[in-house]
């Protein structure tokens, strides 16, 4: 269970998030959504304490998100991972970041090690490329690469900004029928999207963002006001036409 | 010609000035703070003027105040939520307007500011050999433990930290050591080979290795042999070692750029 509890956070005294006080329940598939700038990213960047200078209080599984987050990992899909496309490393090297919070300093990766980097690879559908270099990969199989890395830490939580973003309906499609899987197996996922068509297929759980929260609900409970509130009269730009 | 101890002294000291920095190389080209090599060599500047004016050690001297204004680097630019390049490069030209003004108040001492830039390498003696000696074990000690950590943390440092990896006090350990190299190395090699031993063996060894392990090595062997041609050359034309050794970098660079284009 992840609770947020009473989150204020603002930026030279512009407000991004103000009195966020909700609670994400076990083995949900749970949708963030809302307008530009609503400080939905920054809603998880407090959460994976990549942001600590909030006003209130983060818990995960009943203990501080700081504390927990010593002891365990969260399996985290970044949006637009900074990286130079000419850095030396192959796919199998990033999903490797996953396990090596599991490694001494001075350990190198096992051959055990790399046989499960390839086994999470083949689960996200990517078998072959695991020798290929970062910067020749296709969104799409970026984001795949991202979500073996995720599934290496061995969380039970995925958190995922903006999965969807450069890759190509089918392969949004394909992406979140995978998210779908994981989530059948016992995985928290939460991710942050624009793309309302595709949350109401999978998601179970809609958090509705506008800096303060406007909704916190079973997806089937969600009602045209909610997301009236939370966009305002700009909803047409969120329903993506690819 | 290289009966002369004083030309092999030179010749060891070109050597593993070079060797020393290519291993970081690597690792600062990819994290891109090769700016770093530079800002702190002219901040030590500042540190070897005050240990010339108040008699003080020059090496521990200098290690102590180029760190303490890394540090202070660091604290002004969060703190005060200033973006960190800037600070960096006020700091830079701080340094070396202090430096300047430290040594002109130290009346009796006349101080060759071109062997600051450019070191001279032929005055290098045995203890500096040492030290460089010693500097090179460090250095490959600290990638042969630290590699995964300095990989995922050239990758992405705030990412990496997301996934568990020690990866800030790494980078701290990385800078620390980069201002020990520099300090060692500066009043050797000077400032302009100093940066240019960080930046040009791994630029070349990037456009020839695939992976980052390749590369060090790779990035050694760039600067070794540029450093053995570039003495010889110096030697034989009666040049300035220091500035002929990044010259024959810069050559073997334009050579690489065009013999490994299709891989760009």
């Amino acid at each position: 269970m992840i609770e947020f509890k009473n989150i204020d956070y603002s930026i030279n005294g512009k407000s991004i998030l103000q009195d966020i006080n909700l609670t994400i329940a076990p083995h949900e598939f749970v949708a963030v959504i809302g307008p530009n700038g609503a400080g939905k990213s920054t809603l998880i960047r407090i959460l994976l304490n990549l942001i600590e200078d909030y006003e209130g209080e983060v818990l995960i599984e009943g203990r501080k998100n700081t504390g927990w987050l010593k002891s365990n990992r969260i399996g985290y899909l970044p949006q637009n991972e900074s990286f130079d496309r000419q850095f030396p490393a192959t796919v199998t090297d990033v999903a490797l970041m996953g396990l090596a919070s599991s490694k001494k300093a001075w350990q190198r990766f096992s051959r055990q090690d790399k046989q499960r980097a390839r086994e999470a690879l083949e689960q996200t559908g990517i078998p072959h490329l695991g020798s290929e270099r970062i910067g020749n990969l296709s969104g799409g199989e970026w984001q795949r690469t991202l979500l073996a890395r995720a599934l290496l830490t061995g969380s039970h939580y995925l958190i995922l900004d903006e999965p969807e973003a450069g890759i190509d309906k089918p392969g949004v499609v394909s992406f979140f029928d995978l998210l779908a899987d994981l989530h059948k197996k016992g995985k928290t996922i939460i991710t942050i999207s624009h793309d309302l068509n595709m949350l109401n297929k999978y998601c179970t759980f809609l958090v509705c963002l506008n800096r303060t929260l406007h909704c916190h609900t079973q997806t089937e409970l969600l009602t045209a006001e909610h997301i009236h509130s939370t966009f305002g009269d700009g909803l047409k730009l969120i329903e993506k036409d690819y | 010609m290289l009966s002369y101890a004083f030309l092999v002294h030179a010749l060891l000291g070109a050597l593993l000035t070079g060797t020393a920095l290519a291993v970081l190389s690597p690792f600062v080209t990819l994290k891109k703070i090769a700016y770093m090599g530079e800002a702190l060599s002219h901040i030590a500047f500042a540190g070897i003027a005050l240990a010339l004016l108040l008699g003080l050690n020059l090496s521990l001297t200098t290690l102590l105040f180029v760190v303490g204004v890394a540090a202070l680097i660091g604290f002004v630019s969060r703190f005060f939520r200033t973006e960190e390049s800037n600070v960096i490069t006020i700091f830079l030209s701080v340094a070396m307007a202090l430096g300047i003004i430290l040594i002109a108040l130290k009346k009796d001492y006349s101080f060759d500011l071109a062997s600051y830039l450019f070191g001279n390498i032929l005055l290098v003696n045995r203890s500096d050999l040492w030290q460089l000696g010693a500097l090179v074990l460090a250095n490959l000690l600290f990638v042969l433990v630290f590699f995964k950590e300095l990989f995922y943390l050239t990758y992405n440092l705030a990412v990496s930290e997301v996934f568990g990896i020690k990866a800030k006090p790494v980078y701290y350990g990385l800078l620390l050591l980069l201002a020990v190299n520099i300090v060692v190395a500066v009043k050797i090699a000077g400032i302009i080979l100093v940066t240019a031993q960080l930046i040009l063996p791994a630029s070349i060894a990037f456009r020839i290795a695939k992976r980052l392990k390749s590369a060090v090595a790779v990035s050694i062997v760039i600067a070794a042999l540029a450093s053995v041609l570039g003495f010889l050359c110096s030697w034989q034309f009666n040049l300035p070692t220091g500035a002929v050794i990044v010259m024959v970098e810069f050559v073997l660079f334009l050579l690489t750029l065009l013999l490994c284009r299709k891989r760009n």
